[in-house]
């Protein structure tokens, strides 16, 4: 009990460092969002509309009594208004949420399943076709830019071939081309994980014990095999699942989706810390949670790891 | 099992032949995809406004027209009084959406209601105060006394409405049926909006990166793809429809800091001024049109232009103010060489692009230029901590020349980063402000924009040009107004 009190309090003292650490970043970050917004929408105006905006905005008060009015509406779900849109930031982020989460989660289930077949299969036969599949994918992940393989998927399916109706369909049919941008950009690394850990099995004993007592190597494999395969996999996972949502802006961006990522993207360049600051928050305490459940089921998997 | 070999053999050629057929472009009704949609509905938050009227949603009681000049719309009239307050005549026979018409007390609740809650509705005349006379007639009451209310009142800022409970209604050529935040408007044509039987369903779409709206017009799921970037132009040639291009009014120019010693010298700034070639301007950003001065060339108070190219004078000019050419080509006057520092922002990509090409300019006449961006272009123009600055910026948002003339050049307005000041050129500006005929108004504009030239604090550069993309269902509607007006009642799809 004391034990998960403390974790508790270990968690909230590191998110109240993060989220305090990003509005003090957030405020230094050069450019001013009411001049901006005054910019873009051709608002020719003096310092009496600019004193306005900064009022109306809760701008115009000490750096602390924002952050503490700011903290008390998070805590107490009221998040406030978006500057630039001036609707609630909470009912944008329910009504984005569905999109960044399907995509996400949707794009990364894919690839763990993919991936750890995959990693399987490359493992069973070292130098195989699977394995160069799996490498090539790895390499690719790293090296090819989203945005432009996202791109080339829409001129070839959209524009070549017209297989897609890339934007105009219902949200299930908007989700899957980015989600599957995704998952291409996934699976190789997920895949080289899982092989890393069947290869490690292979040079056990346990294993040329497996054969030796008749078993097949893909049977003797995938039964010795998963466990380790699976504890690499979530190690390797787990980081990127905390960047799951808000993770994905490129393929909403591309593909037009009314995401998280997408919206997050444009507070950036309009400096809309109403958008910007829940997200920190949110991110900051997905992420914790993610590793620490990670971490959990890893020792559930595994009672020697500390 | 011959049977069901060929059943299986059957739906398996039906379901390829599904994959592989092309999607039907055509759809019913019309699809229009831009990089900005409505956030929200209600005009009195955030930008919506503005957004809702360029959708074709919502109307004020004055517009812009193609030709720059504010005309009436839902208002027949606007008449200055004597104690300075306004009288507006509502047009007969106009309603909103849902059958209901638009009377005086509406206008007022509503543009008092968007008021008090939008800051941006009292940005040129300070609150404004409407008051039902009649059925047809208000009072406008401003708080800070104004010759120009037509105008205001075209800003995006006041789009007419009634609230039925939650929801707004508008008198628009559109009524919205289905609206999902940041990605899809539905809507109807307004039945009680002439000529509505003309009209199609449309839907916006948002498509926030330029690229994928151009791959989306391609592959045939737009009508109108509206500000399609300029390198994917080449690759639509191959595409059915058109793209057309039209004259934006966020004119591009540079400033000149009057607070920099070499730039306190009108002959200076006026040799910067003709040592840059519009046309290597238009060039490099591979659309627009040479500046003639601060407005696009459709306003009637357009300064006629061109505006002067001519190296040879510019280098005379510099060396009459004393600035002499050294032998590493740049000039040099009591021991300080002319460099100067100039800025441009990557909000603006085109601004950026025009950098390297001022300072070839530039140095041709012997002026040394290191080139700077920043993201935050009003803190540092705002602080005067530059010597030229690349700027866009819209110069006549409602279709008035007199904002613009007096907030970036009167002595000591809020954004007269140039820090230049004439004081005549402030008395032509007053005389402006309280001039109410708009023929005079034109007048007093172009002897401004004269002004402005003579002592060149600023550099008028380039009218930029936008770019959309047009389905045969759409071939000739022209868009104009720039963002302000994209759906418009005309946009009737062909047969």
């Amino acid at each position: 009990m004391a034990g998960a009190l403390g974790l508790v309090g270990r968690l909230a003292l590191s998110w109240l460092a993060v989220v305090a650490a990003a509005f003090l970043l957030l405020r230094t970050m050069p450019g001013d969002p009411i001049e901006m917004f005054l910019d873009q929408m051709s608002v020719q105006s003096g310092p009496e509309i600019v004193a306005a905006y900064r009022a109306a905005w809760g701008l115009d008060e000490p750096l602390t009594w924002q952050f503490l009015h700011w903290l008390e509406g998070f805590v107490t779900f009221d998040w406030g208004v978006s500057f630039e849109t001036g609707r609630p930031v909470a009912a944008d982020f329910a009504a984005r949420l569905p999109y960044s989460a399907a995509i996400g989660v949707g794009g990364m289930t894919l690839a763990v399943i993919v991936g750890f077949l995959l990693g399987y299969l490359a493992a069973l036969r070292t130098g195989g076709a699977f394995d160069a599949i799996s490498r090539g994918l790895a390499v690719a992940g790293q090296s090819l830019p989203a945005f432009a393989v996202g791109l080339v998927a829409l001129w070839v399916l959209g524009v070549e071939l017209r297989w897609i109706d890339a934007f105009g369909g219902g949200p299930v049919e908007r989700i899957v081309m980015p989600m599957l941008l995704v998952t291409f950009f996934s699976v190789g690394a997920m895949a080289r994980l899982t092989r890393a850990g069947f290869a490690e099995v292979k040079r056990s004993p346990y294993f040329r014990t497996a054969l030796a007592k008749g078993r097949s190597r893909p049977a003797a494999l995938w039964h010795h095999g998963r466990a380790a395969g699976a504890l690499t996999l979530i190690a390797g996972l787990a980081p990127e699942l905390a960047w799951i949502i808000g993770g994905t802006a490129v393929a909403e961006i591309v593909f037009g989706v009314p995401g998280i990522s997408e919206r997050v993207v444009q507070a950036v360049s309009h400096r809309d810390y109403a958008i910007l600051q829940p997200y920190i928050a949110l991110l900051a305490l997905w992420v914790a949670l993610v590793l620490h459940g990670a971490r959990g089921v890893r020792r559930a998997l595994d009672p020697r790891i500390p | 099992m011959m049977r069901f070999r060929t059943a299986k053999a059957v739906a398996s050629a039906a379901l390829i032949g599904a994959l592989l057929a092309p999607i039907s472009a055509a759809a019913d009704g019309v699809t229009v995809g831009q990089t900005f949609i409505a956030a929200g509905l209600d005009p009195a938050e955030g930008s919506n406004g503005w957004a809702l009227v360029s959708h074709g949603i919502g109307e004020q009681l004055f517009k812009v027209s193609r030709e720059g000049e504010v005309v009436p719309n839902l208002a027949a009239s606007a008449t200055l009084n004597g104690d300075g307050t306004w009288t507006v005549e509502l047009a007969p026979n106009r309603f909103f959406s849902d059958g209901t018409a638009v009377t005086a007390e509406t206008v007022a609740m509503a543009l008092n209601r968007t008021g008090e809650s939008n800051p941006s509705a009292r940005a040129t005349a300070g609150l404004l105060t409407f008051t039902a006379l009649d059925e047809d007639t208000l009072t406008v009451s401003t708080e800070q006394p104004t010759t120009i209310l037509p105008s205001i009142l075209a800003e995006w800022a006041f789009p007419v409405y009634r609230m039925d409970g939650e929801a707004p209604v508008f008198t628009g050529p559109f009524a919205v049926t289905t609206f999902e935040p940041g990605a899809t408007i539905e809507m109807t044509p307004n039945t009680f909006y002439a000529d509505a039987e003309t009209r199609s369903d449309v839907t916006v779409r948002r498509i926030a990166d330029g690229q994928s709206l151009a791959l989306a017009f391609a592959s045939g799921e737009l009508d109108m793809a509206f500000n399609l970037p300029v390198e994917t132009l080449a690759m639509l040639e191959a595409t059915e429809g058109e793209t057309v291009t039209f004259p934006v009014a966020y004119q591009y120019m540079m400033w000149m800091n009057t607070r920099t010693p070499a730039l306190a010298d009108p002959q200076v700034r006026r040799a910067i001024d003709m040592a840059v070639n519009r046309a290597d301007l238009v060039t490099a950003a591979q659309a627009g049109v040479p500046a003639t001065g601060a407005f696009a060339a459709n306003y009637p108070f357009a300064a006629p232009g061109p505006l002067p190219f001519d190296p040879a004078m510019a280098a005379s000019l510099l060396d009459e103010a004393g600035w002499a050419l050294g032998s590493d080509g740049v000039r040099a006057k009591d021991g300080e060489r002319l460099e100067l520092v100039l800025y441009a922002y990557p909000q603006r990509p085109d601004l950026v692009t025009f950098q390297p090409v001022v300072r070839a300019a530039l140095a041709e006449i012997g002026v040394a230029i290191t080139t700077q961006v920043t993201e935050s272009p009003s803190d540092v123009a705002g602080s005067g901590a530059f010597d030229l600055f690349l700027w866009a910026q819209h110069t006549a948002p409602a279709g008035d020349p007199g904002l613009f003339l007096s907030l970036f050049f009167e002595t000591d307005a809020a954004r007269n980063y140039t820090g230049w000041s004439n004081p005549d050129y402030d008395a032509l500006i007053a005389e402006l402000r309280a001039e109410g005929n708009p023929q005079a108004r034109i007048g007093l504009a172009l002897r401004a924009q004269e002004m402005i030239a003579a002592e060149a604090p600023v550099s008028f550069l380039v009218t930029p040009e936008w770019h959309v993309g047009l389905s045969p269902a759409l071939a000739g509607y022209e868009p104009w107004g720039s963002d302000y007006y994209v759906i418009r009642p005309d946009l009737v799809a062909a047969e």
